[in-house]
């Protein structure tokens, strides 16, 4: 854990640094007329100490060797699979509409998930795309991007 | 109107055909969720919120509210026939509960984890409305000082209650402030750290930012394993215990019920925290706690009640003093705010049907959970042989539903991604979200707060020591911050001496 720390603390601690500087920026006013910096100013300043105080216990604490475990155990290329086409069919979606990036996007997922024929992802993720269409779009009235063939 | 009569008026607005429906929507809803592993009620909640937004703020709390008590049924089921708990709010049940199913007593487990829920759902209600009226009218007379006293105080009982550490609680709870700030100024109406994004003047969207972090993390964490369920093939008769049964897990339901309403009223305490401080004591006062671990009806009965128990404590602050106690809470509170409800010690007396609606919808919702759990524990052993390869990618379809159909923009589908690999990584390094969302949601009626009470006092910090509410409130948050900081202290100077020895 150790290790993890210490890179979490430096993150936080540039994030603070980043919030601190732009609170200053818009004014921190005083106390007796806050301005609009003044609580992310104090939030970040908080963080700041926290972050430093964080990586100098991490720095300082004895670990003994083998207990650090591995951050990433399992199957972690799905998980960045996963949220890279979740960006993907983000991007996607007002290009080509609801039902083809749906469709797209299911189909991946289920061969993620399933990593054998192509046919029964396909076939599930049809059935999804157009059960939920007509749920979300038809019944509940939903608008859904159309896309470029406007479906 | 007196107790009696405002009852009568709840019961009125509950059996109203839309509201009666939304109840059992919410906690049918609610059990599934609770069934299956992977979606918890947070994002469940989130999901439906924007399924809310036509109907009255009355019909869409109820239902919100039903999905919440109704998971903590459902949790159950999985932990005791799969040993998986469905909700972390059953972890412990699966300590008992499976060892009682492998030894063939699935149905008593289940029927007193059934009767358990209800009748400490039933007590917290009573609870509820003899607490949160008279907590309300004392509410009245708090001022800004003593508002923003009570939620700092509030957000340091909530890291201190933290799983984890309590430093990076409170780091968390710092990053949710700073993300509540994002959006237009309340007091200048100029964007504060928007990077140019138009998208951004509102705010983060709670919904997104709550998917992200409970709905995909989630996900994510669960595909990194095998995520295989094998569901106990045992008998599932005789789901009414036995009367050596009720003689054994009655009092423990009992305790549990206390236990878990006055954990739900704390700050971060909620159901999770209830069923483990439930367990432990059952275990301590067992005369015979070599049971504990073989499958004791008790570790069953108490953390069950506790669990629900604490559903209904959790309402109390959010209704009279307008501060979500928990995330699950937040989004209750959200809920208000988008139906334009401002939550606080004035919903009462100015949204009677909505506050006695409620709490009388959930003694029907109660009753209802039962019949649900009960005999129709076949459907839900059927729902849980729904595979995961099946189930994830249309869990992730319907966060991204949910998400999109809030705004009507893909700007908050990357959100929610943002979020969701933020709060994966956030778990790799051990840090909780719960903070992070409540400090979220509090930021900026904290920061409304505390201008103006610096206004009040012209720049002043002393207003908030002079005014005794709001003094009372920030000497206990200090001295439970100093509880945990001095035997960090003593520690470290043991080391220091030992080291100069």
């Amino acid at each position: 854990m150790r290790a993890y720390d210490l890179r979490s603390s430096l993150f936080w601690l540039l994030l603070a640094i980043i919030v601190l500087i732009g609170s200053i920026r818009m004014g921190v006013g005083r106390p007796s007329n806050p301005g609009m910096g003044f609580l992310a100013f104090g939030a970040s300043g908080l963080l700041v100490i926290f972050s430093l105080l964080l990586f100098l216990r991490a720095h300082y604490r004895k670990e003994k060797p083998g207990v650090s475990l591995p951050l990433f155990s399992g199957d972690w290329k799905n998980v960045l699979l996963v949220l890279g086409f979740l960006i993907f069919y983000s991007a996607l979606m007002p290009h080509l509409g609801y039902l083809i990036s749906t469709f797209l996007l299911l189909t991946v997922l289920f061969w993620i998930m399933e990593r054998a024929s192509i046919l029964h992802p396909v076939l599930l993720s049809i059935c999804s795309t157009l059960l939920t269409y007509v749920i979300f779009s038809k019944w509940l009235n939903l608008q859904f991007p159309e896309g470029l063939f406007s479906f | 109107m007196d107790l009696f009569d405002s009852i009568l008026y709840g019961f009125q607005v509950t059996f109203e055909p839309a509201n009666l429906l939304f109840c059992a929507v919410g906690v049918l809803i609610g059990t599934m969720v609770g069934v299956l592993p992977g979606i918890g009620p947070v994002a469940a909640m989130a999901l439906l919120l924007p399924a809310t937004f036509h109907v009255t703020p009355t019909a869409s709390l109820i239902m919100l509210a039903g999905i919440y008590y109704g998971v903590q049924y459902g949790g159950s089921t999985t932990s005791i026939l799969v040993n998986i708990p469905g909700e972390a709010s059953s972890v412990i049940t699966c300590i008992e509960g499976y060892q009682m199913a492998k030894k063939g007593r699935a149905g008593p487990a289940l029927g007193i984890a059934a009767w358990g829920s209800f009748l400490a759902g039933t007590m917290s209600v009573v609870g509820l409305m003899l607490v949160a009226v008279p907590l309300a009218r004392a509410a009245l007379s708090f001022g800004p000082p003593e508002y923003f006293a009570l939620m700092c105080s509030g957000l340091i009982i909530l890291t201190n209650l933290a799983q984890g550490s309590i430093h990076k609680a409170l780091m968390m709870a710092l990053v949710g402030l700073i993300l509540g700030n994002i959006g237009l100024d309340i007091m200048t109406g100029l964007p504060r750290f928007t990077l140019g994004l138009n998208e951004l003047t509102d705010g983060v969207g709670i919904i997104p930012l709550v998917m992200g972090i409970f709905g995909i993390t989630e996900i994510l964490t669960n595909l990194e394993g095998t995520a295989e369920r094998e569901i106990l093939k045992t008998s599932l008769r005789n789901l009414w215990p036995s009367l050596k049964d009720w003689a054994e897990a009655k009092w423990a339901m009992v305790r549990g019920s206390i236990i878990g309403f006055l954990l739900g009223i704390l700050p971060g305490g909620g159901a999770i925290l209830a069923t483990f401080v439930s367990y432990a004591v059952e275990k301590k006062i067992s005369r015979t706690p070599e049971k504990f671990g073989h499958g004791a009806i008790e570790g069953v009965a108490g953390p069950e009640s506790a669990n629900n128990a604490a559903a209904g404590g959790s309402l109390i602050p959010l209704l009279s003093l307008g501060i979500p106690p928990n995330p699950v809470m937040a989004m209750l509170f959200s809920a208000l705010i988008i139906h334009g409800i401002q939550p606080g010690p004035l919903l009462i007396r100015d949204h009677p049907d909505l506050f006695w609606g409620l709490v009388t919808s959930m003694y029907v919702g109660n009753a209802l959970l039962l019949v649900l759990n009960l005999p129709l524990i076949g459907i839900w052993v059927q729902v849980l042989k729904v595979p995961y390869k099946v189930l994830f990618p249309l869990i992730i379809l319907f966060c991204l539903i949910g998400v999109y159909s809030m705004n009507n923009t893909v700007f908050d589908l990357y959100v929610m991604a943002f979020f969701g690999a933020g709060g994966y990584l956030m778990r790799k390094f051990g840090y909780e979200p719960a903070p992070l969302i409540l400090a979220y949601v509090l930021g900026p009626q904290l920061e409304q707060n505390l201008r103006q009470a610096l206004l009040i006092s012209q720049g002043s910090f002393m207003i908030f020591i002079t005014r005794p509410i709001s003094a009372a409130f920030l000497v206990a948050a200090f001295l439970l911050l100093i509880s945990n900081v001095l035997p960090f202290v003593k520690k470290r100077r043991k080391e220091y001496d030992a080291f100069e020895e």
